[in-house]
């Protein structure tokens, strides 16, 4: 028994590492070069259609979402922008509501902080349940009720 | 004509009146009895019941009959009805825009409230039983007005109307229309049933368990139809649509996610009630918060609040709806508050890396991800309110926040079903792990030799692996010991379930992560490829009905079969709809679109190509899904009462060990 959980120990470090690997060597190397059209999905999926409400210019078929797309396909075959400056470049040129992805900064920010504020509060609480329960649950148990289970158990065979 | 012009206006209200007093007398032949205990109106609530149902029925019937005879009387057929609609989406536009939808909805709910009442029968003396009926009339007699006052589909339109334009055109060209609404209504509309259930404990007091248990099946069903009825509906945006994505968030999207997630940490955390007595006032609020979703998700969508594709024009029901929706929570926290020192539970959980402890993990994640989507949804209303500036919250926020949640719920998918109750030893968790976590490693290792890149793939479809493993030694182990009945039954089942979800969550990383498009300006007689595929046009053909004109160009793709993408012009409506046309495979789609502007040239064509990896296993995984709920709703092995609740661990050790 006990050379089998040592083994297992050095299988399951061999697991971690393998994993650990796998993911490092798979997350980091390079997928080749980005096309125009990968780079075109890519912008224009942060990019609201000014038209219709919620859909990105990636999604949306309405005319105002073409003509944005065919913006951004025309400054990407032009070569000169990153997709940064292209996406700064549609903001300007069509206003900032035509971005999709909420802002970080004044009362857009809450959308950020507040799911994390959630989070910290529900393991917190959870935390502070268990430790509780830590404290409550430890009574022992008593003679009478070992020989209860202990019974039960025999006539349940 | 049988009926003269305006009669089916007059009938559809009568009906919905009749339903009204039905509802209203149900429900205070129910109070009334349950607080009285008078057996004699007890006797009633089931000609109620079959009143309401009957109501309903007469209403939503009259509402067909006036689509299918096109009696442009009515304002509702003259805005969703025309003559040149095909039969079987003229049946389907009765629900094609609000009026008609509510209509369903009011059907629905009589439905189940008929169910219910059948189903007690035997149970009417019970005072928790008349209770509960008595909310389901109460919330029927809500919707009835709702169908009556602000929501009338029976409402008399301006005379002389000879013919309307029909459905909106994305809802008369696809099958789908038939059965995605009224199977998520199915589903949305019997979280009624346990929320009545759960009032009806508050007031009686009795917050045991049995009520829990009773009603497990009913809450079952409606998760498992609005589970369809949410992956119906990607279907049809991803059949239909034409943008080859299955899920936007769009705001009445996530009305409908908003309650299955809430649904789902219920349907984990009432395992622990039953076999703990614990988190009682947690399973009350979820119930609660299933049901008030479902209103506050029609009061954001149907009122004109929200704008999304789904929505339908600007109407008087959000009050009603919000007011509503006021009063479910301020009564429900109210009971709960007056009920608060029954709800306490005695017991407590001991170590964090057990069964409920996993479970309340699970709860913690499914909360933060019901407030993630809540918030997404609702905050672009908050900076108009307070700033009176337009905001759009859309997919990149959705995504950065929900990939992270769901990468966390597949960690605690892998390690929880192989979880003892009360507590687990590190010895038994690496023993119980250790195929599991190989078939995660392995499946990581599949991933990176196709060539999947970035770490939140990669890390779903690890742990995708593992997770998988986690259920399936669950389904052999079971399956060893009790042949096929080790499918059936609630956990057994429920691995099914799992395993549909693992699926699912692999499909959309895939797709999501790993889909290429490009452009092809296709001429006829040259081939162009993309992607290792040939494409080459056949021919681009115009098709005339007297609804529509559509354009289709006929494509090969690797000189097989011709797909044919189309735009439709809708003539009535003006309206350009794009129709994708999908080669479907194991590992992955081809979706083409025919890309506007429609040229009139026969021997040219613009198309955009969509490769999809994966996609179809997210329907596989959907229908897994479904089939997982229908074992789980078997009746599984049956314990003795005095049998110790870790029995089956044992044996499951005793296999492992063998």
């Amino acid at each position: 028994m006990k050379t089998k959980t040592v083994q297992n120990k050095w299988s399951w470090l061999l697991l971690c590492l393998s994993a650990v690997a796998l993911l490092a060597f798979g997350s980091t190397r390079d997928s080749g070069p980005r096309t125009q059209a990968d780079r075109i999905d890519a912008i224009t999926k942060v990019l609201a259609c000014p038209t219709c409400s919620g859909e990105s210019v990636y999604v949306s078929r309405a005319s105002g979402a073409e003509s944005i797309r065919a913006e951004v396909a025309r400054q990407i075959a032009g070569g000169q922008r990153s997709d940064d400056e292209i996406i700064a470049y549609i903001e300007a040129r069509f206003g900032s509501r035509v971005l999709l992805v909420p802002r970080s900064t004044g009362l857009d920010s809450l959308i950020w902080v507040l799911p994390v504020f959630v989070l910290v509060c529900a393991v917190g609480t959870l935390g502070f349940a268990f430790r509780r329960w830590k404290v409550v649950g430890s009574d022992s148990i008593s003679d009478e009720d070992a020989q209860l289970v202990e019974r039960a158990l025999r006539e349940d065979r | 004509m049988f009926f003269a012009s305006g009669i089916n206006g007059a009938l559809g209200r009568a009906f919905l009146l009749v339903g009204i007093i039905g509802s209203l007398f149900g429900a205070i032949a129910a109070i009334t009895s349950a607080r009285q205990r008078d057996q004699a109106v007890a006797k009633l609530i089931p000609r109620f019941a079959v009143l309401v149902f009957a109501a309903s029925f007469g209403a939503f019937a009259v509402m067909e009959r006036a689509m299918i005879t096109r009696d442009f009387s009515l304002e509702y057929v003259q805005k969703v009805g025309s003559y040149s609609t095909p039969a079987i989406y003229n049946f389907a536009a009765v629900w094609s825009a609000l009026e008609g939808s509510i209509l369903m909805w009011v059907l629905i709910l009589a439905g189940y409230t008929l169910g219910v009442t059948y189903w007690l029968r035997k149970k009417m003396d019970d005072v928790l039983s008349r209770y509960a009926l008595g909310v389901m009339f109460i919330v029927s007699l809500f919707f009835f007005l709702l169908s009556f006052g602000p929501a009338n589909p029976f409402a008399v339109g301006p005379e002389g109307v000879l013919d309307g334009p029909g459905p909106n055109p994305l809802l008369q060209n696809h099958l789908l229309v038939m059965f995605h609404p009224p199977l998520l209504y199915l589903g949305y509309v019997g979280m009624t049933v346990p929320f009545a259930f759960a009032i009806a404990a508050l007031i009686t007091g009795r917050l045991g368990e049995g009520w829990l248990l009773a009603t497990r099946r009913w809450t079952l069903f409606a998760w498992g139809f609005l589970t369809i009825g949410i992956i119906l509906g990607s279907w049809w945006s991803y059949e239909v649509l034409g943008w080859s994505g299955v899920w936007a968030w769009d705001p009445v999207e996530n009305a409908s996610l908003l309650p299955w997630i809430t649904a789902t940490a219920y349907i984990h955390s009432v395992l622990v009630q039953e076999r703990r007595g614990m988190l009682r006032v947690w399973n009350l609020s979820l119930l609660v918060a299933t049901f008030s979703l479902t209103i506050l998700g029609t009061f954001l969508t149907r009122s004109g609040v929200v704008n999304s594709v789904h929505a339908f024009s600007q109407s008087a029901i959000g009050p009603w709806l919000l007011a509503f929706f006021a009063v479910i929570v301020i009564v429900s926290v109210g009971l709960i508050g007056w009920r608060g020192d029954r709800l306490h539970s005695p017991g407590s959980i001991d170590s964090p890396l057990s069964r409920e402890g996993a479970f309340l993990a699970n709860n913690v994640l499914f909360a933060v991800f019901a407030f993630v989507v809540l918030l997404g949804t609702v905050f672009p209303l908050v900076v108009e309110a307070l700033q009176s500036r337009t905001i759009v919250v859309g997919e990149p926020f959705f995504d950065q926040l929900t990939i992270p949640i769901g990468i966390t719920m597949l960690t605690i998918m892998a390690i929880a079903p192989v979880l003892p109750w009360r507590k687990a030893s590190q010895e038994l968790l690496s023993k119980r792990l250790f195929w599991p976590a190989w078939c995660g490693v392995l499946a990581l290792a599949g991933s990176v030799w196709v060539g999947a890149t970035g770490l939140a793939p990669l890390l779903t479809f690890g742990l995708g692996g593992f997770a998988a493993g986690s259920a399936l030694r669950q389904v052999v182990l079971a399956t060893r010991r009790q042949g096929l009945r080790g499918l059936v039954g609630r956990a057994n089942g429920g691995m099914i379930v799992h395993l549909g979800v693992i699926i699912i969550a692999v499909a959309l990383a895939a797709s999501n992560s790993f889909t290429h498009s490009q452009e092809l300006n296709l001429e006829a007689g040259k081939v162009a490829s993309f992607s290792g595929h040939t494409f080459e046009l056949v021919d681009v053909v115009e098709v005339k009905t007297d609804r529509a004109t559509a354009v289709k160009a006929l494509v090969k793709i690797d000189g097989g079969k011709a797909y044919a993408p189309a735009i439709t012009k809708y003539v009535l409506q003006g309206m350009n709809v794009g129709t994708p046309s999908v080669k479907t495979g194991f590992a992955y789609d081809i979706y083409l679109t025919l890309e506007p502007p429609v040229r009139q040239d026969e021997n040219k064509a613009r198309i955009k190509v969509f490769i999809k990896p994966l996609l179809l296993w997210l329907w596989i995984g959907g229908g897994l899904m479904a089939l997982g709920t229908v074992l789980a709703a078997f009746p599984g092995r049956r314990r003795k009462p005095t049998s110790p609740t870790s029995e089956d661990d044992f044996v499951a050790d005793l296999l492992v060990m063998l």
